[in-house]
């Protein structure tokens, strides 16, 4: 009896490695990406150039295409804008999803339209424009409702609506030749679909367990 | 190039903790002084390789240097140049680089001072200390590499420290915390040593009290001031949440008093062995479980780092070799070892016993508090949080009889005590711990019978016991100031820990029971009272950081019509990772903390402040202070060094 006394703390240790194992598996936290293969959640925001004109799902219905969160203070968003651009030129669909510095809008600073239009066109024609389109999403809300955490990010938007990839950071060459690869598929007709699916399952693991 | 040759090192490190693993236990299983004798040199140069590493990574931060991925994803240009250096320990590749450079640390640290331990022992610490270092090397290599490229595509800025920790506090909270958590190393080194070794004498224990006293005074300060920085920067006015990963570090805490208590029996009394030997390896244990959690994603918390399955199975495969074989090891051994010591129910040993149940039974409320919630959706049964309360009236049921306890303790004689002798002194201290409790909350309060009653009587109950104490073995040694220098430094650390208690407790109950809280709107010029204090916002104006923007309101404090201060409180915006965070605005005084955080702009032009009076919120850090000053002292009491000495010849 005595000699197996010194064993229980052995064997409590144990039991507890075996929930510390299984819990590893199980991740409590969803994560951003959790809205891959979900639909693009509802929108209707103003058009920067035109700002009457409120761009919604419908405008884009149909289309394969990345969203850009992007904002003219953001140093690494301004310096992804040449290589978008060169994209725009491969006849890639990108729109823009202009986010407002919260600072302007939250602290008595009014917000003006007209003085981020010309600050945009500036910095567009300076840098490169990528874009078909921008959005300007002042109360943040779509931005929020996509779970973006910084700027930039990216989301590939399929022809259905359906959000099949989220991007934090920059695209570049290094990370792109995968996304065209996912871009291309879902241009493509039916068959491409299974290997969608295996791409997205391959983004996914490590994030969360589907 | 510089980073490569950080990274360089790192490997050369994790070669020579390899070599450290085994040749110097492998000598003294053979009785070979030649193996042996290369754990020194061998430990020093580890922590040599590893502080290369840290340096290069500390210029990666320096110089903004991009290319560097961990730089890139935790500094920006725009960070000041402090701020860049914390960031090197800001991210999880950086902490465990960080980790290593302390673990590292602490056993070239061992290997200086160990001179004057047999030569076999000396190999079987520092060899326990390889065979941790090379899981650590291990990891941070495989892992959680800190120098990994981002070439050939790098970005022209980084994605900014998390504005959480850009705050004095954090530059030297997880530093100090880290060497607490590292430390237990040590102890459970010696612990294992001692197995191996089959000897667990006086001596043993007299060496390894110091090593845990120094790791537990780092826990003591690192725990300290991140309630201090939670405080200060999350804005709710709270010192301590029962966050996941606060209970990570506390159960160490919580163990190591245990361990520091259960050390003095088995160095005085030669007894409480096996119990000695497993507190120290729990110590350790829970230091590893507690990087397991924070660093494998299995719990939800502020603090946690990116979830990572892979690096949680490291670390969980890390924790079965070494908790689950020291727990084996410990299991076999143990049997061999019987105590001789006797002892009467009422007498020192008994009371420390019961000082140790108490810890560990608050170790286990936290335990289950916190991996409770793990297990209940394991099982299948759903997700359930425990919060708060559960702790806190755990937590108020366990110090009752504990700080009762602890005002007996110190009087109490080893072996056996008679009771009749110690009835006079204690309704001295019960009377004057009444009267000085009563007597402040009359004056200061209306009287009244709650927790703030109760903490002031149980510290005063633990103070005066302790300064009482003191005076009475004062007293014994001859009186005056000649007596007061001979009591030894270690009596001194042990009176400043017991007071720093019963000041923790006073200042947990007041807080708790006299704080008041105060959500407000408020116009500029506009007046706010609050008991004997009125608040006026005087003025709100745009701000301007080096890496933030935001607001600043500025309040002018009246108490009684009198202006005392004049607080200023921030809410920034970083707008590189995009939050927002409030720098509240603290007037601290020791009996009281005026706290005011600035909240949104409303319609008006008005703003939401959240005003706080805390009364004796000083008290819990001021507690916390004394008890690792305690240690210090403690630490630098003559007979660690002078009888270990002696001990070394005689073995030597």
């Amino acid at each position: 009896m005595r000699k197996l006394q010194f064993f229980i703390p052995l064997a409590l240790f144990l039991g507890l490695a075996v929930f510390l194992f299984s819990g590893l598996f199980s991740n409590p936290r969803d994560h951003g990406s959790a809205l891959v293969t979900q639909p693009m959640p509802q929108f209707s925001l103003p058009n920067l150039t035109e700002p009457s004109r409120l761009m919604t799902n419908a405008d884009l219905k149909g289309k394969v295409y990345l969203l850009n969160v992007w904002g003219t203070w953001c140093a690494t968003c301004n310096a992804e804008l040449g290589f978008l651009t060169t994209l725009r030129q491969q006849g890639i669909e990108i729109i823009g999803l202009y986010y407002v510095q919260p600072p302007e809008a939250a602290f008595g600073e009014r917000f003006d339209m007209t003085a981020l239009q010309q600050e945009v066109s500036r910095k567009l024609a300076e840098q490169g424009d990528p874009y078909q389109f921008n959005m300007v999403d002042e109360k943040r809300s779509l931005i929020f409702d996509l779970g973006v955490t910084g700027a930039p990010e990216t989301f590939l938007v399929d022809a259905s609506g359906i959000i099949r990839h989220h991007l934090v950071g920059d695209i570049n060459e290094q990370n792109w030749p995968a996304l065209h690869t996912q871009y291309q598929a879902l241009l493509a007709p039916a068959p491409a679909a299974n290997s969608t699916a295996a791409t997205d399952a391959k983004n996914n693991a490590g994030g969360q367990g589907e | 190039m510089i980073a490569e040759l950080g990274h360089l090192a790192l490997c050369f490190a994790l070669a020579i903790s390899l070599v450290l693993a085994i040749f110097p236990l492998y000598g003294s299983y053979k009785g070979a002084a030649g193996p042996v004798l290369l754990a020194r040199p061998l430990a020093i140069l580890l922590f040599l390789l590893t502080s290369v590493a840290f340096g290069a990574l500390c210029y990666s931060f320096w110089s903004n240097d991009f290319t560097v991925l961990n730089v890139a994803s935790n500094s920006n240009s725009m960070l000041p140049w402090y701020y860049r250096m914390t960031a090197v320990w800001g991210s999880h590749e950086g902490s465990m680089l960080l980790w290593v450079l302390m673990l590292s640390g602490w056993t070239a640290a061992v290997a200086l001072l160990s001179n004057s331990l047999p030569l076999i022992l000396q190999g079987r610490i520092l060899g326990v200390l390889g065979i941790i270092n090379v899981g650590f090397y291990g990891f941070v290599l495989l892992m959680s590499n800190p120098f990994e490229r981002t070439l050939p595509f790098f970005p022209v800025d980084g994605r900014d420290l998390n504005p959480l920790l850009q705050d004095f506090g954090m530059i030297i909270h997880p530093p100090l915390l880290y060497m607490g958590y590292v430390g237990f190393a040590v102890s459970f080194a010696f612990a294992i040593a001692a197995l191996l070794g089959g000897r667990f004498d006086s001596n043993w224990a007299r060496w390894a009290r110091p090593w845990t006293l120094a790791a537990w005074l780092f826990l003591t300060l690192g725990i300290m001031l991140g309630s201090w920085w939670a405080y200060n920067e999350l804005g709710w006015g709270g010192w301590w949440f029962w966050d996941p990963v606060e209970n990570a570090s506390f159960m160490p805490w919580l163990v190591g008093t245990a361990l520091l208590h259960s050390l003095a029996v088995t160095e005085k009394r030669g007894t409480f062995k096996s119990w000695t030997v497993l507190l120290a390896i729990a110590a350790f244990s829970l230091s590893l479980l507690g990087a397991f959690l924070v660093r494998s994603g299995v719990l939800v918390s502020v603090h946690s780092f990116a979830a990572d399955p892979d690096r949680g199975l490291y670390l969980l495969a890390f924790l079965l070799v070494v908790v689950g074989g020291s727990l084996l090891l410990y299991a076999l051994r143990m049997n061999a070892v019987r105590s001789q010591a006797r002892y009467q129910l009422f007498s020192r040993e008994v009371l420390l016993w019961s000082n140790n149940i108490f810890l560990l039974t608050a170790t286990l409320v936290v335990f289950l508090g916190t991996l409770y919630p793990l297990v209940h959706k394991e099982l299948g049964l759903g997700s359930i949080s425990i919060g708060e309360p559960f702790f806190n009236q755990l937590f108020y049921y366990l110090t009752i009889p504990f700080a009762l306890l602890l005002g007996v303790g110190p009087w109490v004689r080893w072996k056996q005590q008679q009771l009749h002798p110690l009835l006079a002194p204690f309704s001295y201290i019960a009377m004057i711990a009444v009267v000085l409790a009563l007597g402040y909350q009359a004056l200061a309060h209306d009287f009244a019978t709650n927790l703030g009653l109760l903490g002031l009587l149980l510290g005063a109950w633990v103070a005066v016991s302790a300064v009482a104490e003191t005076l009475l073995r004062i007293r014994q040694l001859g009186g005056g100031a000649r007596a007061f220098w001979q009591l030894p430094a270690s009596h001194w650390g042990m009176t400043l820990g017991h007071l720093g208690f019963a000041v923790l407790v006073i200042g947990v109950a007041m807080t708790k029971t006299y704080s008041v809280e105060k959500d407000v709107r408020m116009k500029i010029g506009e007046k706010v009272q609050f008991n004997q204090y009125s608040f006026t916002l005087s003025e709100v104006y745009a701000l301007k950081g080096p890496n933030y923007g935001g607001q600043a309101a500025e309040l002018e404090v009246y108490e009684n019509g009198e202006k005392i201060t004049h607080l200023h409180a921030e809410k920034r915006f970083y707008p590189v990772q995009k939050t927002v965070m409030t720098e509240a605005a603290v007037d601290a005084k020791l009996s009281r903390d005026l706290y005011v955080a600035l909240g949104e702009e409303l319609d008006g032009p008005s703003w939401a402040l959240r005003i706080y009076v805390k009364p004796f919120v000083r008290w819990i850090w001021l507690g916390g202070l004394l008890m690792a000053f305690g240690a210090l002292l403690a630490l630098l009491d003559k007979r660690y060094r002078r009888k270990v000495t002696a001990e070394g010849v005689s073995h030597a």
